[in-house]
C-alpha cells in the first residue's frame, strides 16, 4: 500500500500529487484494533470503586472553553464528513460546506491559542518527562491532564496546524468572498500541500476515533461530563488527581 | 502526447438482450464502458487517455433502439441514431427543438451512428483534459485551463468548481428544455431522472458527467406532451458550421397565450459544465409578446452572475444575442 501517489506534471516530469486515501481503510482498521485492544485490555483489570459525583463540584471547564471545545469538535466533523465522503463514494456539493467548516475552524482554534497563551496556564498541558513517569506508575496521580490527554492534546494540536496550514494554502486556488482563485502554486508543491492535507487528515480521523473512545469510556464519562456541564465532583477529583499539582476553584 | 494508429487490446462485448447488457455493467463496474455509436469513446481509446479492460456494446439491444408513443408523450432509446430522431416524423411535428439540435451534432457521418443515449453521455471536452493530463476532473489538483496563461476560450463563465470544462451535448440543451427524464436502469431496478438533474456540476461531480452511477446504463430519454406542438427556438454557434462543439448554444421553449409567453425554458449550452438553464430569462420573459422591445427587455439578464475565464469573455454577448433572437417574434 502506497503512502503518497505521484502524477506526471504538464512537462512530463512526476510530482507528487496527493496522499494515498487507501492509507484511510488502514486508519480505522488500527484505530479500532487499538480500541478493541484497550477495551480488551480495560476489562481484565481490576476496578476500584466509582467515585460520586455528588457532593461538593470542583471547576474544570470555564464555559468559553467548552464551547470552544464543541464548535471545534462540530468543523472538525463537518470537515471530515465533506473532505472524506466524497472520496469513498458519496459524492455531494461539498467543497462549499468544506471551506466554511474550515473557517471556522480556523478562527477557534486562533482563538484557542491566544486565549491559552494570554489568560491561561500553558504548563498544565505540556508533556515532559514526568508525565512518562506518571503514565508508568499508578500510583502517581496528573495534575489538570494526564499524559494521555496531554498526549492527545499535543496530537490534536500538530495534526490541526498542519490541516489548516494547508488547508488555507488550497483555499487560494479556488473562488472565496474575498478573491478570485489563482492557479500559482507549481504542481510539485500543490501535491505536496494536498499530500501534507490528507496525511493530517488521516492522523486526525486516528486520533478522534481514539479521543471519541475514552470519552465514552465508563471511567472517563466524568471527563466528557465536565465538557458538557464545567464541573468533577470533589470525589472524582480525589481519585484521579494529584490535588497538590491541581487546585480548581468549588463550584455550585 | 503519443498517438497510436490502433485500438488497445480490449474485451468487447456484445450483449443482444438488456438485462445481460446490465449484469455485465453490474459486473464490471467501472471497468465496463459502455458503447454507444463509438464517436466520444474511440477517440479516448486511440489516445491511450482512458484504458477501460471491458468495452459493453449496446448497440445490438433492440430494446434501446427506437421512438415510441408513450402515456405521456414520446419515449427515445437510448441507442437511437441522432439521424432517426432528425428523420422521424412525430419529434419533427411536436418536438421540433430536439430534431433541430440534433440535426447541428457533429457532421452527418457522426450523425449517422452516434446515438442520443451517447450524446448526452460524452465526456467533457477540454482539449487539457483529452490530452490526458491529470487534471482534477482525472482525477488530480490542477485545472490546467485556469491558469493565468491558459487557453479557455472554450469553456465555462457559469458554475467552475476547480474544473471549468463544458457540457458539449447539443442534444442535453434541447431535453433540458422540454422538461425530459432520463430512464436509467441497473440490475437493482429502473430509476428516472430529471434531465435537469442527469447533467452534474464538478462541484457534485468533479470526474464525470451525469449522474449514472457504475453499473446503470441509460436506456431511454422520456419527453412529456407537456411543450408537445409549442413554439421552440434553436441555434447553436461554432467556429465550423459543421463538426464542431458549441461556443455557446440555446434551446428555448415557449408556450403562448395569445401573442405573449405564458411559459418558457431558455437553456444553453457551452456556458456551463451543465446545461445552463436561464431561470431569470425566464421569469422576464412571462407575459412579454414576441418583439424587438421584449428581446432587448430580457436579453442583459442571460449572462448575470457569470464569471468569464481570461479568454471567454465574447460568450456573454453571444448568449444576450442568442436570447434576443429567440424573443423576437
Amino acid at each position: 500500500m502506497d503512502i503518497a501517489t505521484y502524477k506526471n506534471d504538464v512537462w512530463g516530469q512526476e510530482v507528487l500529487r496527493g496522499v494515498s486515501w487507501d492509507l484511510l481503510w488502514l486508519v480505522i482498521v488500527a484505530a479500532f484494533i487499538a480500541i478493541a485492544g484497550h477495551a480488551i485490555y480495560a476489562a481484565t483489570q481490576k476496578r476500584g470503586d466509582k467515585p460520586s459525583s455528588e457532593g461538593a463540584r470542583v471547576s474544570r471547564h470555564d464555559a468559553l472553553d467548552r464551547a470552544y471545545h464543541w464548535v471545534m469538535a462540530g468543523s472538525v466533523f463537518v470537515l471530515l464528513i465533506t473532505g472524506i465522503f466524497p472520496i469513498i463514494g458519496l459524492e455531494f456539493a461539498w467543497l462549499e460546506i468544506h471551506w466554511i467548516a474550515g473557517i471556522v475552524l480556523t478562527v477557534v482554534v486562533v482563538f484557542h491559542i491566544l486565549r491559552s497563551i494570554f489568560t491561561q496556564d500553558l504548563s498544565s498541558m505540556k508533556l515532559g518527562p514526568a508525565d512518562l513517569k506518571e503514565a508508568l506508575d499508578d500510583t502517581t496521580k496528573p495534575g489538570k491532564y494526564s499524559a494521555a490527554q496531554k498526549g492527545m492534546h499535543a496530537a490534536v494540536t500538530v495534526l490541526t496546524l498542519l490541516v489548516i496550514g494547508s488547508g488555507l494554502l488550497m483555499f487560494l486556488a479556488i473562488d472565496s468572498p474575498w478573491w478570485e482563485r489563482t492557479n500559482s502554486m507549481s504542481e510539485a508543491l500543490l501535491g505536496l500541500v494536498f499530500f501534507v492535507h490528507g496525511i493530517s487528515t488521516l492522523g486526525l480521523v486516528g486520533v478522534i476515533c481514539l479521543h471519541i473512545y475514552f470519552a465514552l469510556r465508563p471511567e472517563k464519562l466524568f471527563y466528557t461530563r465536565s465538557m458538557i456541564r464545567g464541573w468533577i465532583s470533589k470525589d472524582e477529583l480525589a481519585a484521579n488527581h494529584d490535588p497538590q499539582r491541581w487546585t480548581p476553584d468549588e463550584t455550585s | 502526447m503519443a498517438s497510436f494508429d490502433v485500438m488497445p487490446d480490449v474485451q468487447l462485448y456484445q450483449p443482444v438482450e438488456l438485462d445481460d447488457a446490465l449484469n455485465l455493467a453490474d459486473e464490471l463496474g467501472d471497468d465496463g464502458w459502455l458503447l454507444g455509436g463509438g464517436q466520444d469513446t474511440y477517440g479516448w481509446l486511440k489516445d491511450r487517455a482512458k484504458q477501460p479492460r471491458a468495452m459493453i456494446d449496446l448497440n445490438g439491444i433492440q430494446a434501446l433502439h427506437g421512438i415510441r408513443e408513450s402515456a405521456d408523450g414520446i419515449e427515445i432509446g437510448a441507442a437511437t441514431t441522432l439521424r432517426e430522431i432528425i428523420r422521424d416524423e412525430r419529434i419533427n411535428r411536436d418536438f421540433s427543438l430536439l430534431a433541430d439540435a440534433a440535426g447541428r451534432v457533429a457532421s452527418p457521418q457522426i450523425r449517422n451512428v452516434g446515438t442520443l443515449g451517447g450524446n448526452l453521455s460524452q465526456d467533457a471536452r477540454c482539449w487539457y483534459y483529452r490530452r490526458g493530463l491529470d487534471c482534477y476532473r482525472a482525477g488530480g489538483n490542477i485545472c490546467y485551463a485556469d491558469g493565468p496563461e491558459a487557453m479557455n476560450r472554450e469553456h465555462c463563465v457559469f458554475g467552475a468548481s476547480r474544473c471549468v470544462a463544458v457540457s458539449p451535448s447539443d442534444t442535453a440543451t434541447a431535453l433540458v428544455a422540454l422538461d425530459a427524464t432520463m430512464v436509467a436502469r441497473s440490475v437493482k431496478g429502473e430509476r428516472t431522472i430529471a434531465a435537469e438533474d442527469f447533467f452534474v456540476g464538478p462541484d457534485t461531480h468533479i470526474t464525470q458527467m451525469t449522474s449514472l452511477k457504475p453499473g446503470e446504463i441509460l436506456t431511454s430519454v422520456r419527453i412529456p406532451s407537456k411543450w408537445a406542438g409549442q413554439r421552440f427556438y434553436f441555434e447553436k454557434v461554432a467556429d465550423r458550421d459543421v463538426w464542431d462543439f458549441a461556443l455557446v448554444s440555446i434551446a428555448v421553449a415557449m408556450s403562448m397565450e395569445g401573442d405573449t409567453v405564458a411559459d418558457s425554458r431558455f437553456v444553453c449550452g457551452g456556458v456551463a459544465c451543465t446545461p445552463h438553464r436561464l431561470t431569470n430569462v425566464e421569469r422576464a420573459a412571462r407575459g412579454k409578446s414576441l418583439s424587438d422591445e421584449s428581446a432587448d427587455a430580457v436579453a442583459s439578464l442571460a449572462s448575470e452572475g457569470a464569471k468569464p475565464l481570461n479568454y471567454n469573455h465574447f460568450k456573454l454577448p453571444l448568449m444576450e444575442n442568442l436570447v434576443r433572437r429567440a424573443m423576437r417574434s
